[in-house]
């Protein structure tokens, strides 16, 4: 829809603008303060420019000097977590829902859309659903309290099976059937044909399981109680409730901007790759 | 170079649909194959089941004195051409057509080697490095043929391979296909629908209907004499015109009151009275004068083509469609009645029955 109408640009504009304030905003507000002292939140109101605390800030909460944190770990550390959690999840899911789709597309096997289907009820039960058996069984297998424990629930649905099974299916019967010609097997089929294919989907669900895994809170804060395996995204609740009435502003978004920086860095890095995985298919 | 022998094959897929009852058909050495048929006949289903594509259910089939029923595509010594190509969108041209060498563990110098080679023949060596999207559908096509030439299989399966062309695309890719084959002089089986397609490039013709074959034989054979009123309706274009009639002493009545009398047959007297199905080709009417004449055309619809005329119309007092083929030269208007012969040495008698071809 193409229209020029000089009142409907001047609309459009508005709405663009509300809307880049509405997401901005926050996150101005995040970096303005993550560059203040914790003085000058004492008034109340909250600083609009920024201050001379940034590389301050940045490295006390780095380094946990004088446990700005209030916990026993650094943020580098729990940014550390953070990220074999988010890189855990996302391999592992990507994994397992291509292998997934591959045997559901290309093999005939009993009870195939049983599998199928078992795999796609998955998608309706996320882990907060079903918290509380997963916490028992993680509990029972002794896995509280470790990487295994924070990682495996999470991989433990193959929400992307669907998503590659589409793939697949788009793909014309007879690039295997070459293949099959070509004396490729069933598994040098997948390596040497499928999964270059897939290489923009595969982007495109790194792209968004990674900051799945990031973004996680309730399942760590439930597992770990060992403060070596806490998260990022832990810990900045935990600040907001730590200071006894006096709330750390610099600290906590300091923190926050931190936490925000490797998700944006991983949209910046997979951008070109994760756009053409959602609108284009090879043909 | 191997012969091919399908040798009582049957296929009925799994969902119990027979798409192929009884299929006998040897294969020689270095021969060129055309079968061809209607949609949903089982070209295509005959095909893969000779590159093992599609599993028989029941027969035998040999590719020179091997028995491959059970052996995988790749152990069948084949190599097929498929309508859409199916070339391997992530690799370059030269790793399309290496593919297969590759797998059969072939060094890498050598595979280069046949791939510059099968390049040169088909004059694609300036597009080994691109990708095939960025080839033209003839360039595609070549590459397909490419990946098909470098592994010097005893057979070329090719599956309506120049459907997707455009139409002078399609002549001049069919020219090139009929001199490969030659040049290469491998045993070919090639599906088609396209009847020009089929009678250009075929050493034999296999038309099928149903499941079945109906006939097999030199293209020009069954041209001139279909065994079955569906190859004769099959093949030819405009089609061959059909009408019921009826054998009476040495003549056939034609629609009723249309007599045509018929050369001498020594069979004639056992079919007298018999309900037949006549059916002559346009080409074989052919205009004449009043007194000659043995139908009368109505035309309704003019088509010059410059060489030829196709006449479109009905004899007065009845409303089944007829086609004449005249020279060029002369002018027709639409309403003309014109006064035809039918060239007796050319004329096709099919039961109505059976649909079998009743004169020699
Ligand atoms: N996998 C299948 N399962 C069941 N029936 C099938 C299957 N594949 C093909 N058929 C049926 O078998 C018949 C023959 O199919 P085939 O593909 O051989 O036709 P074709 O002669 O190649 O036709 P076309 O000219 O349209 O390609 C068709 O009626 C088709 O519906
Ligand atoms: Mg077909």
């Amino acid at each position: 829809m193409i229209e020029n109408r000089p009142w409907l640009t001047a609309v459009r504009h508005l709405v663009l603008i509300l809307g880049i304030i509405v997401i901005g905003l926050p996150i101005w507000i995040a970096l303005v303060a993550s560059t203040n002292t914790s003085a000058s939140f004492v008034s109340g109101v909250m600083p609009m420019w920024f201050g001379e605390e940034g590389l301050n800030n940045f490295r006390r909460v780095l380094t946990n000097e004088g446990r700005v944190l209030g916990v026993g770990v650094s943020a580098s550390w729990m940014m550390w977590n953070s990220f074999i959690m988010a890189m855990v999840i996302a391999i592992g899911k990507i994994t397992i829902s291509i292998l997934s789709a591959f045997a559901i597309v290309y093999f005939r096997f009993p009870f195939r859309r049983t599998c199928f289907w078992m795999i796609f009820i998955t998608l309706m039960l996320p882990v907060e659903v079903r918290i509380l058996p997963t916490y028992e069984v993680v509990a029972s297998l002794g896995m509280l309290n470790s990487y295994a424990g924070l990682t495996i629930p999470l991989i433990a649905s193959a929400t992307a099976t669907f998503l590659f099974r589409q793939f697949f299916l788009s793909i014309p019967d007879s690039l295997a059937e070459a293949a099959r010609i070509d004396g490729a097997g069933p598994m040098k089929f997948f390596k040497d044909i499928l999964l270059p294919l897939s290489v923009n989907n595969i982007a495109a669900l790194f792209v968004i399981l990674f900051i799945y895994g990031w973004n996680q809170y309730l399942w760590p804060l439930l597992i770990t109680t060992d403060e070596n395996y806490y998260t990022i995204v832990m810990v900045i609740k935990r600040l907001m409730t730590a200071g006894e009435g006096n709330v750390p502003w610099n600290i906590i978004m300091t923190t926050t901007v931190l936490a925000m920086l490797p998700p944006v860095v991983v949209v910046l890095v997979m951008q070109k790759f994760f756009v053409r995985g959602l609108v284009e298919q090879e043909k | 170079m191997a012969t091919v022998s399908l040798r009582n094959i049957k296929k009925t897929y799994s969902n119990g649909f027979k798409a192929i009852h009884n299929l006998n058909l040897e294969i020689e050495d270095g021969e060129m194959i055309v079968l061809v048929g209607p949609s949903g006949c089982g070209k295509s289903t005959s095909l893969r089941m000779v590159a093992g594509l599609e599993a028989t259910s029941e027969g035998d089939l040999y590719i020179g004195d091997k028995r491959v029923n059970d052996l995988e595509p790749s152990e069948r010594d084949i190599a097929m051409v498929f309508q859409n190509y199916a070339l391997y969108p992530h690799m370059s041209v030269a790793r399309n057509m290496g593919y297969g060498l590759k797998n059969q563990g072939l060094p890498r110098d050598e595979i280069r080697r046949k791939v510059e080679k099968a390049a040169r023949v088909l004059e694609i060596e300036h597009l080994l490095d691109n990708k095939p999207k960025q080839l033209s559908g003839g360039q595609r096509q070549r590459v397909a043929m490419g990946r098909a030439i470098v592994r010097n299989p005893k057979v070329f399966l090719f599956d309506e391979p120049l459907s997707n062309l455009d139409a002078k695309l399609r002549v001049q890719m069919r020219i090139e296909i009929k001199r490969l084959q030659q040049e290469f002089a491998t045993t070919a089986i090639y599906v088609t629908h396209d009847q020009v397609e089929a009678m250009t490039l075929a050493d034999r013709l296999v038309v099928m209907n149903g499941g079945k074959v109906e006939q097999v034989g030199p293209p020009l054979d069954l041209y001139e004499k279909p065994e079955t009123q569906f190859v004769a309706g099959f093949l030819g274009s405009p089609g061959m015109n059909f009408m019921p009639a009826r054998i009476q002493g040495q003549a056939l009545l034609v629609q009723g009151d249309h007599r045509i009398d018929l050369p001498d047959m020594a069979e004639l007297a056992q079919w007298d009275g018999r309900d037949i199905t006549f059916g002559v080709r346009p080409e074989h009417l052919e205009a004449c004068s009043e007194a000659e004449a043995d139908f009368h055309l109505k035309v309704d619809i003019i088509e010059p083509l410059g060489a030829d005329t196709l006449l479109y119309g009905h004899l007065p007092g009845s409303d089944s469609l007829m086609i004449a083929e005249q020279p060029g030269k002369r002018r027709y208007t639409r309403g003309d009645v014109v006064p035809l012969r039918v060239d007796r040495e050319r004329l096709h008698l099919f039961d109505a029955e059976t649909e079998q071809r009743l004169n020699e």
